[in-house]
C-alpha cells in the first residue's frame, strides 16, 4: 500500500543542513592551510602535532568521557524510570535540577567543588579521616572531574533518556516483564536499557562532546585534559588554532562513529514511512 | 497500576519506598551541584565588604542595563530555540520518517554529536571565516553574484549574526533529542491513517504531531536553556557589544578589573528564576499536550 | 547463585575502589610548583618555564588555566585556601590594580627577592607583598598584506580607509588590555592620566565612523584579514609577527602620541602549598637570567634600567625592542579612576549603535 515516493523534501532539508554545517568547517580548514605564504600546505598541522602531549591529553579526555557517560547514564535512567512509573510528583523538581547546570557558570562550579572537596572527609566530631582530600591525588581529582562533567552533561543525558522513555511506553513493558516473573534487575538491564539504545546513543554523544571540549573545569583542577592542552598550545598563534579546532572536530567525529558502532547501530528505526 | 505491586500496608514505609528510587539522583545533585553552587545564593546577598545586603537584588530591577540584558538573552534564546527547533526537527525528520538512506542518518547523528558542542572561539572564528567581511561566502557572493552583503546592511556582529552562529549547536541538539522520538512513530499508525483515508497533512496534524508534541516541547526548553547559558560564543563574536546576561555576569565575576561579584551572583540567581519560569510555562504546555496521549 | 556472584563482584569492586582511593596519598609537596595564567607566548613564559625546569629538574611545574584573567587568579587563591593539592596557585601574575587589593584581602604574602633594591620604587609594594615584573606599551599590530597604509598615531585611526578594520584585544568593560587601550587614546586626544573621558569620546568617533569592529581581536583574525589592525601590547604584537613568519606581512607601530605603559605584578599566595619553590621561582624571575628571558618575549623587564646601567643586556636583544620613549606610567589611583569611568560609560558613550537589532 505505501507508495515509495521519492523523499524530495527530506533531501532538501538534509542538503540545506549539510551546506550550513560544512561551510564554516570548510572555511576554517582552508584558512588553516594558508600558513605557508603563497601556497597551501599542512604546515600548521605539522607544527600542531609535533607534540606527543596531544595524544596523551586526548586519551585522558576520552577516558574521562567514557566514565562520565557511564555515571550519568546510571544516574539518569533509573531516575527517569522511577519518576515515570512511581513518582510523577517529583518530575518538576527533577527537571528543574537538570536544567540548573545551564545557569551555573562553570567557573563557579569548579571553585565550589574545590572548596568543598579540598578538605578531608572526617568522621563527625573526630579527627579520623575517612577519605583524604580528593584534590590531593590524581584518582581523586579525576573522580571530581567526572562528577563535575556529569553535572554539566545532566541536562542532555536526562532529556535524551526521558524522551526515549516516553517513546517506548515503559509502563506496559514493565508490566509485561513483571507478569513474566522478571525482577527489577532483569527489567532494568534486559528490557529497559536495550530499548533505550537510540536515546542513550544521543545522550552519550552529547556527553562525549562536552567532556572532550571542556576547558574551564579541567584547567582549574589541574588535570592533563585535551581542552586546556589546546589552549596552552597557542591561543596567540594565527594558524595553529584553526588547524587544531578542525582536527579535534574530525577526531571527535571519528570517536562518535566508533561509539555508534559499538552501541550496535542506530536503535530501532521503524523503516520507510 | 505499577503502584499496586508495592501494596503498602502502612503510610510511613510507603512514602519512604516511593522516594527511594530518586535518592541517588538527589544525593548526587546535592553533593556536586547544589552545595558547590551555594556560593551563588549566599553571594547574591553579600556586598564587596562581605556584609549582608539586598542591594544586589534591588539593582537587578532598578538598573536598566541589567533588565535589557535579560530581555536580550531571553530573546536570543527564544529565537534560537524556536528556529533551531523547527529546522532541527526537519533534519531529524528527514533521516527517520523521511526515509533517507541509513548512512546519511549515521553521518547526521555523529556529526550532530560533535557540532552540538562546537562553540566559543573556534565557532566564532569559523563563522567569521565564512560570513565575515573577508569570509568565503561574502567573497563568493561578491565575485559570482555581484552582491556585497555588508553594503546591504548585513553584519555578522549583530543579533542576527549571533543567532545564526548559535544555530550551529542548536540544530544538532534538536536532531539528537528528537531522533529517538521520531523513531517511535509507529508505522502502523501511518498505515492505519491512510487506510481510513487521511491525507498526509491530516495524519501529521491529528496523529503524529500530537504524539510528538511533548518531546518537541521538552527539546525546545533544552535548546532555550542551552542558548540562555551560552557565553563564550557571544563573547568571541561580539566582544560584549551584545550585552547578554552571561557576559554581564562574567564582567562582574571574572575579568581583569575589580567589580561587584555580589551583583554577578544576583544576576545568576535571576537566571535561575528565568529558567524556573520557563520550566513552569513548558510544564503547563506539556500537561496540555500529554492529555492526547493516553 | 547469580545474586551471590553479583554480590561478590560488587564487593570486590568496592575493595578495589577503596584501595585505590586510600593508596594514593598526597604527593610530596617539595617537588611541585603551581603556576596560573601563564600563556607560553606571553612575554616568552614558555621559555621562562622551560629554563626554570632545566635549572631545577626536581620540581614539577603544574600549569593551571593559561587563559585565566587576574580576577580568576584571585578567585583561585580564595577557593584553594584549604587545598594543598596541585590546584592551589603558589604564585600569581596579575594586573597592577590587583596587587594592592590582594594585599588588603590578605591573599598574598610578602617576600623580597635578592635583587629587590633594583626594582623601581613606584613599581613595588614597600612591604614586599607585590612587585612589578614587566611592562609593555600599547601599539598597533597591522596586517600589511591587507592594509599597506599603516596608521602611525591614534588620530590616524579615524581615517575612512580603515573602515571595519580596527579591533581591540578585549571587552573594555572587563579586560585590562582594552580598558588601558581607551585610557591610552585619552592621552593622545587631550585627556590626561587623571581624566580618561577623551578616550571614550575618541572611540565613540571611531565607532560611528564605522572603523571599529566589535570582535575580540586575536592573531588568527589579524592573519585572516578580518581585523587587520589590532590594538594590543607591543610584546604581544612583536611575538605575533615572529609567529607569522612573514605570512602575513605585518608591522608594529608604537603610536607617536599617547604612549601608555601597562605594568603587571607578581606575588606569592598567602596559602601557597609550595612556599619554598615559590620563592625559588621569584628569585629566578628577578635574576638577570629571568629578566632577559622576558626581554626575549619583547617585554620590558622591571629591572631594565638597572640592567642597562650594568650593561648586561646583549646588544641584539636591545636592538629588537621598539622605541618607547615618552611612555607614561599611571599610578594606582589614576588606573582605578580611569577603570571606573571607562567601564561605566563605555556602553552609553560608545556602544550605542552596535546593539542594533536585525
Amino acid at each position: 500500500m505505501s507508495l515509495r515516493r521519492f523523499p524530495f523534501w527530506s533531501w532538501i532539508w538534509y542538503l540545506l543542513g549539510a551546506l550550513y554545517f560544512i561551510l564554516p568547517l570548510y572555511a576554517t580548514f582552508t584558512f588553516s592551510l594558508e600558513m605557508k605564504r603563497g601556497a597551501l600546505s599542512f604546515l600548521a598541522y605539522e607544527k600542531a602535532f609535533a607534540d606527543k602531549e596531544f595524544w596523551h591529553t586526548f586519551g585522558y579526555s576520552n577516558l574521562v568521557a567514557f566514565l562520565t557517560i557511564l555515571v550519568s547514564a546510571l544516574l539518569s535512567i533509573p531516575t527517569a524510570y522511577w519518576i515515570r512509573l512511581r513518582l510523577p510528583q517529583a518530575r518538576r523538581i527533577v527537571e528543574f535540577i537538570t536544567l540548573m547546570p545551564f545557569v551555573v557558570p562553570a567557573i563557579i562550579l569548579v571553585f565550589g567543588l574545590i572548596r568543598i572537596y579540598s578538605s578531608p572527609l572526617n568522621v563527625p566530631f573526630t579527627d579520623i579521616t575517612v577519605i583524604p582530600p580528593l584534590t590531593n591525588f590524581k584518582v581523586g581529582t579525576t573522580l571530581l572531574l567526572v562528577a563535575g562533567y556529569t553535572v554539566l552533561a545532566l541536562p542532555y543525558m536526562y532529556r535524551s533518556v526521558d524522551t526515549g522513555m516516553r517513546t517506548i511506553d515503559v509502563a506496559t513493558l514493565t508490566e509485561a516483564a513483571q507478569s513474566l516473573g522478571a525482577d527489577w534487575r532483569t527489567i532494568m538491564f534486559r528490557v529497559i536499557f536495550p530499548n533505550l539504545r537510540s536515546a542513550l546513543l544521543s545522550g552519550a554523544l552529547l556527553t562525549f562532546a562536552i567532556v572532550v571540549g571542556e576547558v574551564t573545569i579541567a584547567s582549574f583542577l589541574g588535570v592533563p585534559a585535551f581542552g586546556p592542552y589546546l589552549f596552552l598550545l597557542g591561543q596567540h598563534l594565527a594558524y595553529q588554532p584553526a588547524a587544531l579546532s578542525f582536527t579535534s572536530f574530525i577526531l571527535t567525529w571519528i570517536a562518535m562513529g566508533l561509539i555508534q558502532l559499538v552501541s550496535g547501530g542506530q536503535g530501532q528505526t521503524v523503516g520507510a514511512h | 497500576m505499577a503502584n499496586t505491586t508495592i501494596s503498602a500496608s502502612s503510610a510511613a514505609p510507603s512514602i519512604w519506598r516511593k522516594w527511594v528510587g530518586v535518592v541517588p539522583f538527589f544525593l548526587f545533585a546535592i553533593l556536586f551541584l547544589i552545595l558547590p553552587s551555594l556560593r551563588l545564593f549566599i553571594g547574591s546577598f553579600t556586598n564587596n565588604e562581605g556584609k549582608f545586603t539586598f542591594d544586589n537584588i534591588l539593582q537587578l530591577f532598578e538598573q536598566q542595563s541589567i533588565l535589557s540584558a535579560y530581555w536580550l538573552s531571553i530573546r536570543i534564546s527564544a529565537v534560537t530555540a524556536i528556529g533551531g527547533g523547527i529546522f532541527g526537527f526537519l533534519l531529524a525528520y528527514s533521516v527517520t520518517v523521511g526515509g533517507l538512506p541509513k548512512p546519511l542518518r549515521s553521518m547526521l547523528i555523529t556529526f550532530s554529536g560533535v557540532a552540538s558542542n562546537f562553540a566559543g572561539v573556534p565557532l566564532a572564528f569559523a563563522f567569521v571565516a565564512t560570513l565575515g567581511r573577508t569570509g568565503i561566502i561574502t567573497a563568493i557572493l561578491k565575485d559570482v553574484f555581484g552582491v556585497e552583503i555588508y553594503k546591504t546592511g548585513f553584519n555578522l556582529y549583530s543579533f542576527l549574526g549571533l543567532s545564526l552562529t548559535y544555530m550551529y549547536f542548536q540544530f544538532p541538539l534538536m536532531v539528537l533529542v528528537m531522533t529517538p522520538a521520531l523513531d517511535g512513530l509507529k508505522r502502523e499508525w501511518r498505515e492505519a491513517a491512510e487506510n481510513l483515508g487521511a491525507s498526509q497533512f491530516q495524519y501529521w496534524r491529528r496523529v503524529a504531531l500530537p504524539v510528538l508534541l511533548p518531546s518537541i516541547l521538552g527539546s525546545m526548553i533544552l535548546l532555550f536553556g542551552n542558548a540562555f547559558g551560552a557565553y563564550a560564543t557571544a563573547y568571541a563574536l561580539t566582544g560584549g557589544a551584545l550585552p547578554i546576561v552571561t557576559i554581564q555576569i562574567g564582567a562582574q565575576i571574572r575579568g581583569d578589573v575589580l567589580h561587584n561579584p555580589g551583583l554577578g551572583y544576583a544576576m545568576a540567581m535571576g537566571m535561575v528564576v528565568v529558567m524556573a519560569i520557563s520550566l513552569a510555562g513548558y510544564s503547563w504546555l506539556q500537561s496540555k499536550s500529554e492529555r492526547w496521549l493516553k | 547463585m547469580r545474586t551471590k556472584k553479583f554480590a561478590y563482584n560488587m564487593f570486590a569492586l568496592f575493595v578495589i575502589a577503596a584501595t585505590l582511593l586510600s593508596a594514593c596519598g598526597p604527593k610530596a609537596a617539595a617537588g611541585q610548583l603551581n603556576v596560573i595564567a601563564l600563556p607560553h607566548d606571553w612575554c616568552n613564559y614558555g621559555g621562562v618555564i622551560d629554563a626554570f625546569k632545566a635549572k631545577y629538574p626536581g620540581i614539577t611545574v603544574n600549569e593551571l588555566n593559561p587563559d585565566a584573567g587576574s580576577g580568576d587568579e584571585i578567585e583561585a587563591i580564595k577557593a584553594n585556601k584549604d587545598n594543598k593539592g596541585p590546584q592551589a596557585p603558589d604564585v600569581i601574575d596579575v594586573g597592577f590594580a590587583f596587587g594592592d587589593s590582594s594585599k588588603t584581602d590578605k591573599l598574598i604574602q610578602p617576600y623580597k627577592v635578592p635583587t629587590w633594591d633594583s626594582i623601581p620604587a613606584d613599581a613595588k609594594d614597600a612591604d614586599g607583598y607585590w612587585y612589578g615584573d614587566y611592562y609593555g606599551v600599547l601599539s598597533f599590530l597591522v596586517n600589511t598584506d591587507v592594509q599597506p597604509n599603516v596608521p602611525q598615531d591614534w588620530a590616524d585611526l579615524l581615517k575612512p580607509e580603515y573602515a571595519g578594520q580596527i579591533a581591540m584585544s578585549g571587552d573594555p568593560r572587563t579586560s585590562n588590555q582594552a580598558i588601558q587601550t581607551v585610557f591610552a587614546a585619552a592621552l593622545a586626544n587631550g585627556g590626561s592620566l587623571d581624566n580618561a573621558q577623551a578616550g571614550l569620546d575618541f572611540f565613540a568617533k571611531v565607532n560611528s565612523a564605522g572603523n571599529l569592529v566589535p570582535l575580540i581581536a586575536n592573531n588568527g583574525l589579524v592573519a585572516k584579514g578580518e581585523t587587520p589592525i589590532r590594538i594590543t601590547w607591543d610584546y604581544n604584537a612583536l611575538a605575533a609577527i615572529d609567529s607569522f613568519a612573514g605570512n602575513p606581512a605585518a608591522q608594529v607601530v608604537i603610536p607617536a602620541n599617547g604612549r601608555f605603559a601597562g605594568v603587571y605584578v607578581q606575588a606569592i599566595s598567602a596559602y601557597a602549598p609550595n612556599l619554598d619553590n615559590a620563592k625559588l621561582w621569584m628569585d629566578f624571575l628577578y635574576s638577570d637570567e629571568g629578566q632577559l628571558l622576558w626581554m626575549k618575549g619583547y617585554c620590558h623587564p622591571i629591572r631594565e634600567a638597572d640592567m642597562r646601567a650594568r650593561k648586561v643586556i646583549p646588544a641584539d636583544l636591545l636592538a629588537k625592542l621598539p622605541d618607547v620613549s615618552g611612555a607614561v606610567f599611571p599610578t594606582l589611583a589614576q588606573l582605578n579612576g580611569a577603570k571606573t569611568l571607562i567601564t561605566g560609560q563605555w556602553d552609553s558613550v560608545v556602544g550605542a549603535d552596535v546593539k542594533a537589532a536585525p
